[in-house]
């Protein structure tokens, strides 16, 4: 147990002495350095040395007294074997860190006053463990801080302290040099935190000596540098514990430092936001693994048992038939429940073998089921039952961390700046590369664009208004004229065919759809009531449009754009030149089943994506022009098993062409 | 299409007159136009780059008076009866298609396919 310590202390005293060598070497550069931003930078690696120096201290200081305190108990009682149970330590992860900003509304919206600007940074402390974030510098044109840095503690006990300090500088002052160390003092005293910072305002005063008692002999304080240069405050902190982790963003309020008089103040609105994840060791390796024997539960016989390698992880106990299956990721025999609701016993000496049993007890809906387990012997027996012990200890103490793992990002060492595209939409996913291919029309690319849909659909995928189009069964329900004209076309399911792609079909190069098109003619568009979406039963969109998807591989968030209110306003038909035309009439649900896709259905009423029926109620409208889009090329005939190439890419075309994107009139 | 500022634009066009069609008491022409400077351009699927701000033909009904002027979807209009629209609001591009005064509309509009069209006939001579 020495040899450990003395290693620990070691490698602290290493630590220590790296941070040193760090904090000189940002010393110097921050007297050699011209350029303000360079002087800011070399400032806050200085804040984070010296800090780290501290924490390294007062952990050497603790670890010091711990040793003392063990020596005076060792002697007064005899040290039995420590049974207290430790939990599995874990990672937590803090990221998207967001403080908002309270500007008063005549420094932000008129720009009144001279621009006041601070550098700020966060140091992020956890045990031994300080990182700080990237600088920012903030005026009043910023609304929020933002710091994008996810930083991840690996070594966590559940009972952890993380402690947010926001340090703030100026970044306009004169640094003047030559403080006296008082000045110094009290104002590193500030930016060290208030404990740590009397230690070192009580070590630099000459007077008495400083409450902390020199236990170990190692220097407490080495000379704080004087630097010239911009100096960091403390501004704010907060400390964050296992009660605020959650796999979400959470709003924390912060502790302010500071008043409006400081030169490094900035209008805080008080909490900050964040998204702080925890991964505990019990959730994300394998506590236990080994050989054991599963009855089965089918059988009666007490004989049949299954010989299996089993490995508890997380919220399961997996149940591999070999142990390179393991390694081989091939999925698990089965998998037994290991949650906060199970419960597990050891059962009676079975007569056959002498060995106890172990009953895992689960509820599974409303039914408790069982697994009985059992080893080759008592001391594995003895074994898994601690580790069972020891898992539910573990779930107890990192409480809601272990219902389900939460993931947390590494960020890439060199991440490229994000490029968002400006709005998301379909929109972006189109590239007309027109450059090489002369003979690249908008029509073609959309074909080459649905031939690809059309092999990812192959795949299995298909986005759900394909099945408009597959053999079915024609259902008949509705209008007795749709299936009259059917009548020729089993394929075809007319109830289910949105209305929109109508338009190709008169143009005279889709010779065999155009009968097909009078299903959707134009004419019906305005008594339809969309009987497909009472066919299936999927709720209605509230807004007149209802949503497909061409990409469902891809959710873009919805666009929201100047227009919107357009979806408003009502088409006036062939007339009225110079009003927007939005036309989404009522009937416009209509022209559309609605199938959200499986795979985003709650938001895919919402995201926007393909819409057909507002470009087909645009042309519904209109009484004799329907479609509008000629795309000459879009003629791809064939019979008519699948939508032709060409009527999807007009349909695609007409999806983009979403007033609520981008803005169209009539002329 | 794109411009560089400061250079001026050079593009093929084409001349399209529009006769407009008298409807109750609505003249109207028969498209539908989409863009302008204060719209997004990144919304335009027809555009190539996607940072032009010009008016372009969305939607042409058929048999209407552009349909027969040879109107396509996808052309950017350069021109409205000698006034730019290459650099005009959505509005202001839509005001002067529609003015009540005007019959018949002249505009320059431009498409990809008739750069296509005049570079190959100044191309090689030899294509069988």
């Amino acid at each position: 147990m020495n040899n450990s310590k003395n290693q620990r202390d070691s490698d602290i005293q290493k630590k220590i002495d790296h941070e040193i060598r760090m904090r000189d070497g940002a010393c110097k550069l921050l007297a050699a350095c011209s350029q303000k931003d360079q002087a800011l930078e070399a400032a806050k690696s200085l804040q984070t040395c010296s800090t780290r120096i501290m924490a390294y201290m007062s952990e050497l200081q603790r670890m010091k007294e711990a040793q003392v305190m063990q020596k005076v108990t060792r002697r007064s009682s005899d040290a039995g074997p420590m049974d207290d149970r430790l939990p599995c330590k874990g990672k937590v992860a803090i990221s998207d860190l967001r403080i908002p900003l309270m500007w008063k509304d005549t420094e932000y919206f008129k720009n009144k006053g001279e621009l006041h600007r601070c550098a700020v940074f966060c140091l992020l402390q956890l045990g031994e463990e300080i990182f700080d974030t990237d600088m920012v510098i903030v005026d009043r044109t910023l609304t929020d801080i933002c710091f994008d840095n996810t930083i991840v503690f690996s070594e966590a006990s559940p009972g952890f302290e993380l402690r947010v300090e926001l340090y703030s500088c100026c970044s306009e002052d004169d640094y003047s040099a030559g403080s006296t160390p008082r000045k110094l003092a009290s104002k590193l005293s500030s930016s060290l935190g208030r404990s740590a910072g009397k230690k070192l305002r009580a070590a630099m005063e000459p007077g008495p000596c400083s409450p902390v008692s020199n236990g170990g002999g190692a220097p407490l304080l080495l000379p704080v540098p004087s630097v010239p240069g911009p100096k960091y405050h403390l501004l704010a902190h907060t400390t964050l514990s296992l009660s605020h982790v959650q796999d979400s963003f959470r709003t924390h309020d912060l502790i302010i430092s500071g008043n409006e008089e400081c030169s490094y103040w900035l209008p805080l609105y008080g909490s900050m936001c964040c998204r702080l994840a925890a991964q505990p060791h019990c959730m994300t390796q394998q506590m236990m693994s080994g050989c054991l024997k599963v009855k089965q539960q089918c059988g009666g016989d007490p004989q049949s048992w299954t010989k299996v390698h089993a490995v508890l992880k997380g919220t399961s106990l997996f149940c591999y038939y070999r142990q390179e299956d393991v390694e081989a990721n091939v999925e698990p025999a089965f998998t037994i429940g290991i949650n906060k609701e199970t419960r597990i016993r050891a059962s009676e000496k079975d007569p056959l073998s002498k060995v106890q049993n172990i009953c895992i007890s689960n509820h599974y809906g409303g039914e408790e089921v069982t697994h009985t387990v059992t080893t080759d012997g008592r001391e594995e027996t003895h074994r898994w039952m601690e580790a069972f012990w020891q898992h539910f200890y573990d779930m107890s103490q990192w409480k809601q961390c272990c219902d389900d793992l939460m993931k947390i990002e590494l960020p890439s060492p060199r991440k490229p700046a994000p490029i968002t595209p400006k709005q998301g939409s379909l929109y972006h996913e189109m590239v007309i590369e027109s450059s090489d291919d002369l003979s690249s029309t908008v029509s073609d690319i959309l074909a080459r664009r649905m031939q690809e849909l059309e092999l990812r659909s192959q795949l299995g995928t298909s986005p759900t208004w394909m099945s408009a189009f597959e053999e079915s069964t024609a259902r008949c329900t509705g209008r007795s004229r749709h299936c009259t004209r059917m009548s020729g076309h089993s394929p075809c399911t007319p109830h289910r065919l949105p209305r929109s792609p109508v338009s190709p079909h008169r143009c005279p190069q889709l010779g065999l759809l155009s009968s097909d098109a009078s299903l959707t003619s134009d004419s019906d568009s305005h008594c339809s009531t969309s009987p497909c979406s009472h066919h299936h039963g999927w709720p209605e969109p509230t807004s007149s449009y209802s949503l497909l998807s061409s990409s469902p591989s891809r959710l873009r968030p919805r666009t929201l754009s100047l227009d919107a209110k357009l979806s408003t306003l009502r088409g006036r038909g062939y007339g009225g030149g110079g009003t927007f035309q939005c036309s989404c009439q009522p009937p416009p649900s209509s022209l559309l089943a609605p199938l959200p896709i499986s795979s985003c259905s709650p938001r895919s009423q919402h995201s926007t994506q393909t819409t057909l029926s507002c470009s087909s109620s645009t042309s519904s409208n209109s009484s004799s022009n329907s479609e509008g889009s000629h795309s000459p090329e879009s003629s791809e005939g064939g019979p008519f098993s699948r939508p032709s190439p060409a009527r999807r890419s007009l349909r695609n075309l007409r999806a983009r062409l979403d007033p609520r994107n981008w803005l169209q009139s009539q002329v | 299409m794109s411009f560089v500022p400061g250079q001026p634009v050079t593009a093929v066009v084409e001349r399209v007159e529009i006769q407009k069609l008298r409807q109750g008491e609505n003249l109207i022409l028969g498209f539908s136009i989409g863009g302008g400077i204060d719209q997004d351009p990144g919304q335009n699927p027809f555009s190539e780059d996607k940072s032009d701000k010009g008016i372009y033909v969305t939607r042409i009904s058929p048999k209407g008076p552009a349909d027969l002027a040879g109107l396509k979807i996808g052309d950017k209009i350069m021109q409205v009866n000698g006034w730019d629209m290459t650099m005009v609001t959505h509005d202001q591009a839509r005001k002067k298609l529609t003015k009540k005064r005007e019959d018949v509309v002249r505009l320059l509009v431009t498409r990809k396919s008739l750069e296509e069209a005049v570079k190959q006939s100044k191309g090689c001579y030899h294509k069988p």
